[in-house]
C-alpha cells in the first residue's frame, strides 16, 4: 500500500493543479488592465462586474436558468427508460440503438446548427418556447441516456429482485433500491444534462427568437473584452459549480 | 442466449406437460418485457430522430443545393468534389482524426489515474479537481492561452517557457487543452460509477487474498470499463468536430475539419454554407465509424 | 424485429416528411413584399411602425456600442412608438444564416430578423440570393436630406452598388496602433514598415486571413503595390515577422493581446476607433497611439439591411432612418462616446452642422486625418486574394 500522506498530497496536488488555473478567471473579471510583465494587474476596477449585473445579464441568467431545467427534467424523464433498456442489454441491437441515440453527440452541433433551424421554421417551431425547448433536448437527451445507461444492469436488476421477493411494492423499490443505486450517475447524467442546456449557444441564437440567454450574451465578448467576459463568466459559472458540488457530493453519499 | 435474463430463469416445477406450460408462460413474459422496453424507448427515439433526424437531413440538402437566386438550381455534388479535391481539407482529415485518438487516449488515461487517486476521498477535492468540467471550452482555452502564451502568466512567473505551446505546428497546445478539459469530465463518470460499493467489493476480494494489480484487473475495471468506453466515445467525437479550442490555441496549418468548416463560410455565406455542412457530414461519419468500432469491441455486460 | 421494424418505419416517415417539406425551396414570387413600400408614403410607414417591435442583430462584443444602442438609439425610437430589441451576435454571419434558413424553409414572411448591421460579403451574397429588400434605402426622409448618395463610399458597398438595399450607419478606416513609449519613429509607409522590421525582426505580425483584419492588410498591400509586387512585399516580410512568419495571430483580438503584452510592436484594426477602445478596456498601454501607414487609410462603410421576408419591414425602416439622425451621428462621432467618422455629408447638415462641431475634441487615440481614402476591392476579389495568401505565404 503506497505512502499514505504521498497519496493524499497527490490528491491535493491534482485538486489544485486543475482547479488554481481557473482561479485567474476571478482576477481577471477585477482587472481594468492585466497586461505582460505584470504578475498582478496593473488596475483593478468593477467595468467587467457592472456588466456582469446589468438588467440584460440578470434578464439572460434568468432565462437560460428556466430553459436549462425545463430541458433537463423532460431529459431524463423521457432518458431514464430508454437507458434502463440499453443499460440492462435486453436488445437484440443495442449497438444500433445506441448509435441512433447517440447521434447528436456524434455529429458536429455547428453541421446540424442550420438544418435544425430550417426544420423547427418548417414546423413553425422557431422563436418559441417550444422550439427552443426541443432544439436543446435534442443535445441534453442523448448525453442523459448515454452516461445513465452504465447505472444500470445486472447489479441493479439482482437487488431489485431481491427487494421484490421481499415484498416491497414498486414505489418502495424504486424510492429505497433503485434510486440509492444509480444515484451517483444519475446525479452526473443531470448534472452534465444541465451543463450542455446551460452552455448551448448555437440554437439559441438561431432559434431563440431574441430572448436573451446567457450563452449569446457572452460568447461575443470572450475575445474581444477579456474583462467583461470573464465578469460574465462568473456569473455563468455561479450555478453551474454548485450544481458541480451536489453531484460531487451525491456521488458519495447515501440519500 | 437469453438465460441471463431473469424472466427467463426456467421454473422449477417437474413433468413435461408443465415444463411446456412454464416454457410458454416465459416466453408470455419475455414478450410483454419487449412491449415494456419498446414503450420505454419510444419517446426518446421519437424526439432525437424526428428533430434531429430532421435537421441532419436539412443538412444534407444544404451540402448538395448551395441557395442561389435562381431557384432550382437541383442538386449538385459540386461542394463534396470541391471539397475532395482541396489538399488543405485532405490535410485537415489526418490532423483532425490524429489530433481525436492522441487526445482521446490520453485523456482517458489520465482519467484512470485520477479517479484512482480521488475515489477515497471527500466532496471538497473531488468538486474540485471537476472544477474544468461546467467551463465552456471557449473560456478554457482563452484561460490557457493567458497562461501558456507568450507573455503569459507561465511566462512571466518563469521568465520564459522552454516549449512553444499555443500556436505550434503539432497542435501540442490544442492537446493539453482538451486534455486539461476532458479529464475531468472523465473523471466525473469513473468516480460516479466507482461510487456504489466498489469499495466494499474491493475489501472483500484483498480479504481473499486479491493483490492490488489483480483487484484493479479484476474488480474495478469492470465497474469502470462501461462508462470509461462511452466516455471516450463523447470525447472522439467532441473533439473531432469542434472548433473553438483549435481556433485559439491551433496552428494555421493545417485546420482541423471544424476550422476548416467555418473559414469556408467566413467569406461566402451562402456558398460556403454548402461546403461547411459537407466537410461536418464527413467528420459526422468519421465519429459514427469510431462509435460503431468502440460499441463493438466493448461488447459485454455493465456498458455499452 | 418487431421494433426494429418500428424503427425503420419512423425514419421512413421522418425522411418522406422532410424531403416533401423540401420539395418547396424554392426563390419566393417576387423580390417586393406586400406592404410597407408600395405606397411610398413615409407617413404610412410611421403609421404601420408604431407599436412594433425591431429585431436588430448586431455585433455584440464592444459594451460601448451595445449602450449607445440600448440607451441612445432605443430612446429615439421610442419617440415613434417602437421598440427595439438587440439581439447580440458574435459575427455577422450568424444573423445571414438565419435568414438563409428562413428562405429555404420557404418563409416569405414574417421572418425573425428585422435589421442586420452589414457589409461586404456579406451583403453581397445576400444581395445575389435576392435575400435583402429592394429600394427602400433613398426613401428615408434623413437619407435624402443628409446622405450624399453620388458618393462612391456610400453608393457602393465593396464596389457592389447598394441598390437601395441597405442604408448607411457607420465609417471605418484601416489604422494602426503603435505604442509612442516603445517606438519613438514609427513607419508611415509600407517600405518603412519593412525596414523597420528589417531592423527589429520579430516585431511585426498580422492576423491571418481569411481573418477580416487580416484580409484588410493584404488588401491595403494589394492596393498600394499591385497584386503581384504586393505578395512579392509580403514574402520579403515574412522571415522579419513575429515567429519568423511561421505562425501568424488568427484574429484581431488575439493580435491585440500581443500588441498590449508587448509580444509585437504594432496593431491593426478596421475600425478607426480602435485604438480608443483598447485603451479603454485595458487592453492596450495608455501610451499607445493610432498610425496611418500609407497615403490613406483603407475605408469602407458599414450599413444597416433590411430582409425581405422580415416581420416588421416599417420599424425597421424607421429604425435606418433614426440612425441617420444628425443628433445621434454628431453623438456617435463625438470622441468621447464612439469617435466614429460620420455617414452623413457635412456640407447638406445646414442648420445641424454646429452639433458636430464639438465632435472634434480632442482625443490623442482617435486620428483626425485618414488622408487620401483608399476605396475597397470588388467584393469577389476577396477571395482569390484570401486563397492565394494562403497558398503564397502560408505554406
Amino acid at each position: 500500500m503506497p505512502d499514505t500522506r504521498l497519496r493524499r498530497s497527490a490528491g491535493v496536488l491534482l485538486a489544485a493543479f486543475f482547479a488554481l488555473p481557473l482561479a485567474v478567471l476571478v482576477v481577471r473579471a477585477f482587472a481594468d488592465s492585466w497586461r505582460a510583465p505584470a504578475l498582478v494587474p496593473q488596475h483593478f476596477g468593477l467595468r467587467g462586474i457592472r456588466e456582469a449585473f446589468s438588467g440584460i445579464a440578470l434578464d439572460a441568467f434568468a432565462n437560460s436558468l428556466v430553459v436549462a431545467v425545463i430541458v433537463t427534467a423532460i431529459a431524463v424523464a423521457v432518458g431514464w427508460p430508454a437507458a434502463r433498456v440499453l443499460g440492462e442489454r435486453r436488445l437484440r441491437r443495442p449497438g444500433a440503438v445506441f448509435v441512433v441515440l447517440a447521434m447528436p453527440l456524434l455529429v458536429p452541433s455547428y453541421a446540424t446548427g442550420n438544418g435544425l433551424t430550417e426544420w423547427l421554421l418548417r414546423l413553425n417551431l422557431a422563436d418559441s418556447i417550444t422550439g427552443l425547448v426541443l432544439a436543446h433536448l435534442v443535445l441534453v437527451l442523448p448525453y442523459v441516456i448515454v452516461v445513465l445507461l452504465s447505472a444500470f444492469g445486472p447489479r441493479v436488476t439482482v437487488l431489485e429482485d431481491m427487494a421484490r421477493s421481499l415484498g416491497l411494492t414498486p414505489l418502495q423499490r424504486w424510492r429505497w433500491v433503485t434510486l440509492p443505486a444509480v444515484a451517483p450517475t444519475l446525479a452526473a447524467a443531470t448534472f452534465l444534462g444541465f451543463l450542455v442546456s446551460w452552455s448551448e449557444y448555437g440554437s439559441s441564437l438561431a432559434v431563440g427568437g431574441g430572448r436573451e440567454l446567457l450563452p449569446v450574451i457572452l460568447l461575443p465578448f470572450v475575445r474581444s473584452d477579456p474583462q467583461i467576459a470573464s465578469a460574465l463568466a462568473l456569473l455563468f459559472l455561479a450555478p453551474a459549480i454548485a450544481a458541480l458540488g451536489l453531484a460531487a457530493r451525491a456521488a458519495r453519499s447515501p440519500l | 442466449m437469453d438465460t441471463r435474463h431473469p424472466a427467463l430463469a426456467a421454473p422449477t416445477t417437474p413433468g413435461p406437460a408443465a415444463a411446456v406450460v412454464g416454457r410458454d408462460a416465459a416466453r408470455a413474459r419475455v414478450r410483454r418485457q419487449r412491449r415494456r422496453d419498446r414503450v420505454a424507448l419510444a419517446p426518446a427515439l421519437a424526439i432525437v430522430v424526428t428533430v434531429f433526424g430532421g435537421a441532419l437531413l436539412g443538412a444534407l440538402h444544404a451540402s448538395v443545393t448551395p441557395l442561389s437566386a435562381t431557384a432550382s438550381a437541383g442538386a449538385t455534388l459540386d461542394s463534396w468534389r470541391a471539397l475532395f479535391a482541396d489538399p488543405a481539407f485532405l490535410d485537415s482529415i489526418a490532423f483532425t482524426v490524429k489530433l481525436a485518438v492522441v487526445t482521446t487516449l490520453a485523456a482517458t488515461g489520465c482519467a484512470l489515474a485520477v479517479a484512482l487517486m480521488l475515489r477515497s476521498r471527500g466532496t471538497a477535492l473531488r468538486a474540485l479537481a471537476s472544477l474544468p468540467v461546467p467551463v465552456p471550452h471557449l473560456l478554457v482555452a482563452v484561460t490557457a492561452v493567458l497562461w501558456l502564451a507568450p507573455g503569459g502568466l507561465a511566462d512571466r512567473i518563469l521568465g520564459g517557457l522552454p516549449l512553444e505551446l499555443v500556436r505550434d505546428r503539432y497542435g501540442i497546445g490544442i492537446v493539453l487543452v482538451y486534455v486539461y478539459k476532458e479529464t475531468p469530465f472523465l473523471v466525473l463518470l469513473l468516480l460516479a460509477a466507482m461510487g456504489r460499493g466498489l469499495a466494499e467489493r474491493e475489501e472483500a476480494a484483498a480479504v481473499l487474498g486479491a493483490s492490488p494489480a489483480q483487484r484493479l484487473r479484476w474488480v474495478v475495471w469492470p465497474t469502470v470499463r462501461g462508462p470509461l468506453v462511452i466516455g471516450a466515445i463523447v470525447v472522439c467525437a467532441f473533439v473531432l468536430g469542434a472548433f473553438e479550442v483549435p481556433l485559439t490555441v491551433g496552428p494555421n496549418y493545417p485546420l482541423t475539419l471544424a476550422e476548416y468548416a467555418s473559414q469556408a463560410t467566413q467569406n461566402d455565406v451562402l456558398t460556403g454554407e454548402s461546403l461547411a455542412a459537407a466537410a461536418l457530414l464527413f467528420t459526422a461519419v468519421i465519429a459514427i465509424a469510431l462509435a460503431v468500432i468502440a460499441v463493438r469491441f466493448a461488447k459485454d455486460p455493465q456498458g455499452a | 424485429m418487431n421494433r426494429n421494424r418500428t424503427l425503420l418505419t419512423i425514419l421512413a416517415v421522418t425522411a418522406a416528411l422532410a424531403l416533401a417539406a423540401c420539395g418547396s425551396d424554392s426563390a419566393p414570387k417576387s423580390g417586393a413584399p406586400a406592404s410597407a413600400g408600395a405606397d411610398g408614403s413615409w407617413q404610412a410607414t410611421l403609421q404601420q411602425a408604431r407599436g412594433q417591435t425591431v429585431r436588430w442583430w448586431m455585433y455584440g462584443g464592444d459594451d460601448k456600442i451595445n449602450s449607445y444602442v440600448d440607451d441612445d438609439v432605443a430612446a429615439a425610437l421610442a419617440k415613434f412608438g417602437v421598440t427595439l430589441k438587440r439581439v447580440p451576435v458574435t459575427d455577422t454571419a450568424d444573423a445571414v444564416k438565419r435568414v438563409v434558413a428562413e428562405r429555404r424553409a420557404g418563409k416569405t414572411s414574417g421572418g425573425g430578423v428585422d435589421v442586420i448591421w452589414i457589409n461586404g460579403e456579406n451583403f453581397a451574397s445576400g444581395k445575389k440570393a435576392g435575400l435583402w429588400l429592394k429600394s427602400w434605402s433613398q426613401t428615408l426622409p434623413n437619407a435624402k436630406a443628409y446622405v450624399d448618395d453620388r458618393d462612391p463610399s456610400i453608393s457602393t458597398d465593396f464596389q457592389v452598388p447598394v441598390a437601395g438595399q441597405e442604408s448607411p450607419w457607420q465609417r471605418a478606416a484601416f489604422v494602426y496602433a503603435y505604442d509612442r513609449a516603445k517606438v519613438s519613429n514609427p513607419p508611415t509607409s509600407l517600405d518603412a514598415l519593412l525596414a523597420y522590421a528589417k531592423a527589429h525582426p520579430g516585431r511585426f505580425t498580422y492576423p491571418a486571413p481569411p481573418d477580416f483584419t487580416g484580409s484588410a492588410f493584404v488588401r491595403q498591400v494589394v492596393a498600394a503595390k499591385g497584386e503581384d509586387a504586393g505578395f512579392a512585399y509580403l514574402r520579403a516580410l515574412k522571415p522579419y515577422m513575429y515567429r519568423k512568419g511561421e505562425s501568424f495571430p488568427k484574429s484581431q483580438a488575439e493580435l491585440d493581446t500581443m500588441f498590449g503584452d508587448g509580444q509585437v510592436d504594432f496593431s491593426m484594426a478596421y475600425d478607426s476607433s480602435f485604438v480608443n477602445v483598447g485603451v479603454r478596456r485595458g487592453t492596450f498601454p495608455k501610451t499607445a497611439r493610432p498610425l496611418l501607414i500609407g497615403q490613406g487609410a483603407l475605408s469602407n462603410t458599414s450599413y444597416v439591411t433590411i430582409p425581405a421576408n422580415a416581420a416588421h419591414v416599417a420599424g425597421a425602416k424607421v429604425l435606418a432612418n433614426v440612425l441617420l439622425d444628425p443628433g445621434l451621428q454628431a453623438l456617435k462621432a463625438d470622441p468621447n462616446v464612439l469617435g466614429n467618422p460620420t455617414v452623413l455629408d457635412r456640407s447638406k447638415l445646414g442648420a445641424r452642422a454646429p452639433e458636430f462641431d464639438r465632435a472634434t475634441g480632442s482625443n490623442p487615440y482617435l486620428l483626425k486625418d485618414f488622408g487620401v481614402p483608399v476605396a475597397e476591392f470588388s467584393a469577389d476579389r476577396v477571395e482569390p486574394l484570401e486563397k492565394r495568401w494562403t497558398r503564397d505565404i502560408l505554406r
